[in-house]
C-alpha cells in the first residue's frame, strides 16, 4: 500500500496523505487527476476502473480496497 | 472480423490543414478551471496548439482545396478516379453525400462510386478497407479516400474535456490496384451498446436542433456544454482503448503471422500524447516507434490523425522507400480497428495549408 499512496500523492500533488484522507478535498482530484490515478491503477496493478467504479469511493483507503478486490493476480 | 487483400496499395498521402492556429494558453482563458490545473493538463496531455477552420468552412471545401492542388501539381488526373470515400461526421448536408458535393465541384466523371461514410476517429482503417473492398472489381483502379473533419464547429469552447484536443484537417490517400502488391491484413471490431461514450445528442431527427438544445449547460467539473455540442466521456474512452486495442493488435499479429517487432512504425490515432504512452507500455512497443506529436501540433481531427502522422513524421522516408507499417484506429461508434501493411515508395506524401 505504500507504494500505491506514494503514486498517488505524486498525482494529487501532496505530501499529506494518509489512508483516511479524503480524495476530493484536494484540488488536483479533478477528471485529470481521476484519469491519471485509472492509469496509474491498470499499470502498477492490472485492474481496469471505470468512473462509475470511482462514484462511491471518498478515502485513500476506500480506493486501495476497490483495487484489491478487483485484483487477479 | 479480419481482412487480408492483395494486389493493392497506398500511392499518395496529401494533408490538408486550416491555416489559422490556436494556442492552448489561450484557450485556457474560456475554462472555468485554476491555471494551474489547465497548464497540468497541456503537459500531461500533450496539448499546444490545434489548427481549426474560420467560420463558414465546411468539409467539403478543405477536402476540393487538396484535391485542386493535387491535380494543379499533375499528381492526381481528375479522370483517373474510379471511386471516391468520403469518411466524415461533420458533413456538408445531411443530402446530398458530401462525396457527391465533392465530385460536382471538381467536376469528375459520372462513371464513379462516390460513398458517405460515418465513422470516426476510426475513419482511416475503415476507408482504407473500403477502399480495398472496391478494388476487388475490375471496374475500380484508382480509389480516392477522403478523410474530414470540421468538428471544432460542434465542441464547446468552455468544455475543457474535449475543446483543447480538437482540430480540424482532411486528408486525401490514393489507393490503387498493383498486381503483385500486398499481402495487407487488417481486422475491425464494433459496440454500439457503447455508442453514448462519445456523441452529438443533439441535431440528428432523434433529438432535433432547437433554442433549447442550444443552451449550454453546467455539465459538471466547470465545463458548459449544449446538447447541440459533443459530448465525450473521457475516462470511459481511455479505458476502451486501454482494454481494446493491445488485443486487437496481439489478434493481427497472429493473423498475419508476424512478429510484433518486424514492425518499423506504429501509426495510431492520436487522441492525445497520455493515452498513446499507456497504450505503448501496454504493448511493449518502444514509443520512439509510435509518433505522438499530432495533438501537440495540429490537434486530433478524428480519421486525419493517421495521414497527418505519416505525412509529418515520415513524408521524406515514403517518398524514396516503403516501412512496414502497423496502423490503428478507435472511436465513435464504437469502432475499432487496426492494419498491417507495407507502406510507400509514395508518389507524394506532403501538407499543405488551406487558405
Amino acid at each position: 500500500m505504500e507504494q500505491f499512496i506514494a503514486k498517488l500523492a505524486e498525482i494529487l500533488e501532496t505530501r499529506e496523505l494518509k489512508e483516511d484522507s479524503r480524495l476530493a478535498s484536494f484540488p488536483a482530484w479533478d477528471s485529470l487527476g481521476v484519469l491519471s490515478t485509472i492509469a496509474m491503477i491498470e499499470s502498477l496493478y492490472r485492474v481496469n476502473l471505470m468512473s462509475p467504479d470511482l462514484a462511491g469511493i471518498k478515502t485513500v483507503d476506500e480506493l486501495w480496497k476497490l483495487v484489491q478486490s478487483r485484483r487477479t493476480d | 472480423m479480419n481482412f487480408r487483400f492483395q494486389d493493392k496499395k497506398i500511392t499518395g498521402i496529401l494533408t490538408v490543414l486550416p491555416e489559422h492556429e490556436q494556442k492552448f494558453v489561450d484557450d485556457m482563458k474560456n475554462f472555468n478551471f485554476p491555471e494551474a490545473r489547465s497548464l497540468k493538463l497541456k503537459q500531461v496531455m500533450g496539448y499546444d496548439k490545434h489548427r481549426l477552420v474560420t467560420a463558414g468552412t465546411c468539409a467539403s471545401d478543405l477536402a476540393i482545396f487538396g484535391f485542386r492542388h493535387l491535380i494543379e501539381k499533375e499528381l492526381l488526373a481528375p479522370d483517373g478516379l474510379d471511386a471516391m470515400i468520403v469518411v466524415t461526421q461533420s458533413p456538408d448536408y445531411f443530402m446530398p453525400p458530401t462525396s457527391n458535393v465533392i465530385q460536382g465541384e471538381l467536376g469528375l466523371k459520372q462513371d464513379a462510386f462516390c460513398m458517405d461514410i460515418n465513422q470516426g476517429c476510426a475513419g482511416f482503417v475503415i476507408g482504407l478497407i473500403q477502399a480495398f473492398l472496391m478494388l476487388e472489381q475490375e471496374s475500380v483502379s484508382r480509389v480516392a479516400l477522403v478523410n474530414v473533419d470540421v468538428l471544432s464547429r460542434k465542441v464547446s469552447t468552455k468544455d475543457r474535456n474535449s475543446y483543447p484536443l480538437t482540430g480540424d484537417a482532411a486528408s486525401i490517400t490514393i489507393i490503387e490496384s498493383d498486381p503483385g502488391a500486398g499481402p495487407i491484413y487488417a481486422n475491425l471490431k464494433m459496440d454500439g451498446t457503447r455508442r453514448e461514450i462519445l456523441i452529438i445528442p443533439a441535431g440528428g431527427l432523434r433529438m432535433p436542433s432547437t433554442p433549447e438544445t442550444a443552451v449550454l449547460e453546467d455539465v459538471g467539473d466547470g465545463n458548459l456544454r449544449a446538447k447541440d455540442h459533443l459530448r465525450m466521456d473521457g475516462t470511459a474512452v481511455f479505458n476502451f482503448a486501454q482494454v481494446e486495442v493491445p488485443p486487437m493488435i496481439e489478434s493481427l499479429m497472429q493473423f498475419a503471422r508476424a512478429d510484433i517487432n518486424q514492425v518499423d512504425w506504429f501509426l495510431f490515432h492520436q487522441p492525445n500524447k497520455f493515452m498513446l504512452e499507456k497504450l505503448c507500455d501496454k504493448m511493449k512497443v518502444p514509443f520512439a516507434k509510435m509518433p505522438s506529436n499530432v495533438v501537440e501540433n495540429f490537434g486530433n481531427a478524428s480519421g486525419v490523425t493517421i495521414p497527418t502522422a505519416i505525412s509529418f513524421n515520415l513524408a521524406e522516408q515514403l517518398r524514396s522507400g516503403g516501412v512496414t507499417a502497423c496502423l490503428a484506429a478507435f472511436g465513435s461508434g464504437l469502432t475499432w480497428g487496426s492494419m498491417l501493411l507495407r507502406l510507400g515508395p509514395l508518389a507524394f506524401c506532403s501538407m499543405i495549408d488551406y487558405r
